[in-house]
């Protein structure tokens, strides 16, 4: 079962780190993501950009409009992601749990839908 | 061309056998044989079939494998003739020979591949490259990941596999039955990926259905007198039996009840229900034998109102004796309503409503939904598949709960 872990964040929360924090939980990020890479239990993991990067995308009657930011009037944004492949619910919460910001964070985990029918 | 690649697979693990025999590394062994058949898919379409390509697969990758621990040893400085004490006549023995280990070694094979130390993700990926001679490419599109995570989880495998200090021999008589029902579960796991998804954007996953066909015939044929063995090929190919019919044009799921029966696989039909009756016959009775039962009376009714639902019902309660597990108990609940009436159903999954294991799996409230349905509240039904719907994260199988909540609410 695939699962997407999400956390949400905004500016001040990170820049509230000083450096040498930051420097560590980064090199704690990178050890956590090499360790699941290397058991097949990671398919990717992706930062975003800051939300001024953002940009909303919509088309009306045939048109598109590109507007600047993300779509939600949000305080909070997705900040990071990941996907993970468990072999249960049980283990991609572990897995979750493991993360170095789980700590300090709320992570959020949802499983993926698949094409994999049920026994019909 | 398509005849060459399934020789290929069929000698892959008979190849790999062969040289584990001599040396015990499984991935220096593995990648050698790897190589062997790429230098075969390469060659025998053009220049035509060796006469013993068995024996030709396991010279070539004898040879590779020498290769590698020739420049592995130098390192180490050890001495090839440790390594590799077998005579050279043994490599162009022929099967069939008065003694033939290659059955065997099929069966010691999965039971390396299945070990216990390995997660059930490891466990099929190692089992499908090892022994089903399946490239990594090839398992990482099937399973929807990268081709370098499938990498990772086949070396990782292997590396357990290492640390666990197992090795490429038959375990003791008294361990094998436990080993070899890790073996049924993997089988059974990469049938059901390949055959719950058959739309036609995922095609390569009836892969899957067709490899773990092929291996547990393998398997029974190593162990002909196992029961379970029979039971699982007997339950896959009762389901195989009827795929043409699980969907519809559009690649929706269509319900058993539903499907036109005219679809069914006769052929699989007949072959799995000698096999069930006569594992069933022998005796002593299992899980995959009692389910490939049920499979097989409903393959057997021309319709869905012609089934032996007390047949099925019977085996059920047999069932949840021999393996009491809950899932099963919601399959019964659906034969308890068609022997004797909804509420008979109704009641059996009230009872799992204090079973964690289920109480909110999106399966008992689907069928929660059908019985309501069948018990003339299509209110409750529609509400039941609608919760349903919500609690899977198979996308066909939501579309498919929605419809049938779509249409509680068109009759209420």
């Amino acid at each position: 079962m695939k699962y997407m872990a999400i956390i949400y964040g905004n500016k001040e929360m990170w820049a509230s780190f000083p450096p040498e924090v930051a420097a560590k939980a980064i090199g704690e990020v990178d050890a956590y993501n090499r360790r699941y890479t290397e058991s097949g239990e990671l398919l990717g993991a992706y930062g975003l950009a800051d939300e001024l990067m953002a940009k909303t995308v919509r088309v009306r009657d045939g048109l598109p409009a590109v507007t600047d930011g993300p779509y939600l009037e949000a305080k909070e944004f997705v900040s990071s992601f990941w996907i993970l492949d468990a072999e249960s619910e049980e283990r991609a919460l572990e897995l979750v749990a493991e993360h170095p910001f789980a700590a300090s964070n709320a992570i959020e985990v949802w499983p993926i839908l698949h094409e994999s029918g049920g026994a019909v | 061309m398509a005849d060459v690649e399934d020789l290929l697979r069929e000698l892959a693990p008979q190849v790999l056998g062969a040289l584990l025999r001599r040396h015990q590394a499984l991935d220096l062994c593995e990648d050698a044989v790897q190589e062997a058949l790429i230098a075969a898919a390469a060659d025998w379409p053009t220049s035509g079939l060796p006469g013993n390509p068995r024996a030709w697969l396991i010279t070539v990758a004898t040879r590779r494998l020498i290769d590698e621990v020739r420049s592995e040893s130098s390192r180490r400085q050890r001495e090839d003739r440790l390594v590799f004490g077998s005579p050279p006549a043994e490599l162009s023995r022929l099967p069939g020979d008065e003694h033939d280990p290659d059955r065997d070694d099929t069966l010691t094979l999965l039971l390396l591949c299945c070990h216990p130390a390995l997660t059930s993700p490891s466990q099929i990926a190692l089992t499908l490259k090892a022994v089903g001679g399946l490239t990594t490419a090839e398992i990482a599109s099937a399973f929807f990941v990268p081709e370098s995570t499938m990498a990772q989880r086949v070396s990782r495998a292997k590396q357990r596999i290492r640390e666990a200090g197992a090795t490429f021999s038959m375990p003791p008589p008294d361990e094998i039955d436990g080993r070899l029902r890790a073996v049924l579960q993997v089988l059974y796991l990469i049938f059901n990926e390949g055959y719950t998804t058959s739309s036609g954007a995922q095609i390569n996953r009836t892969d899957l259905t067709r490899e773990a066909i092929r291996l547990t015939r393998q398997l029974h044929r190593a162990r002909p007198g196992d029961g379970e063995v029979q039971g699982l090929l007997a339950l896959m190919l009762l389901t195989e039996a009827r795929r043409a019919g699980r969907v519809d044009a559009f690649g929706e799921l269509v319900s058993l009840a539903d499907q036109d029966r005219a679809l069914w696989d006769r052929d699989l039909i007949a072959e799995g229900v000698a096999l069930v009756t006569s594992a069933l016959a022998r005796g002593p009775v299992g899980a995959y034998q009692l389910q490939a039962a049920i499979a097989a009376v409903h393959s057997e009714a021309a319709s869905a109102d012609e089934t032996d639902w007390a047949e099925v019902l019977a085996l059920y309660e047999l069932l949840d004796r021999v393996a009491p597990n809950p899932m099963a108990t919601v399959n019964r609940a659906l034969a308890a309503a068609m022997v004797h009436g909804p509420d008979a159903g109704l009641d059996l999954l009230a009872s799992l409503d204090g079973d964690s294991r289920v109480a909110r799996h999106h399966r008992l409230f689907a069928m929660r939904g059908h019985l309501l349905e069948m018990d003339g509240s299509p209110a409750a039904a529609r509400a039941a598949f609608e919760e349903a719907a919500r609690r899977t994260a198979s996308a066909p199988e939501k579309r498919y709960l929605l419809r049938r909540a779509h249409a509680c609410q068109a009759d209420s």
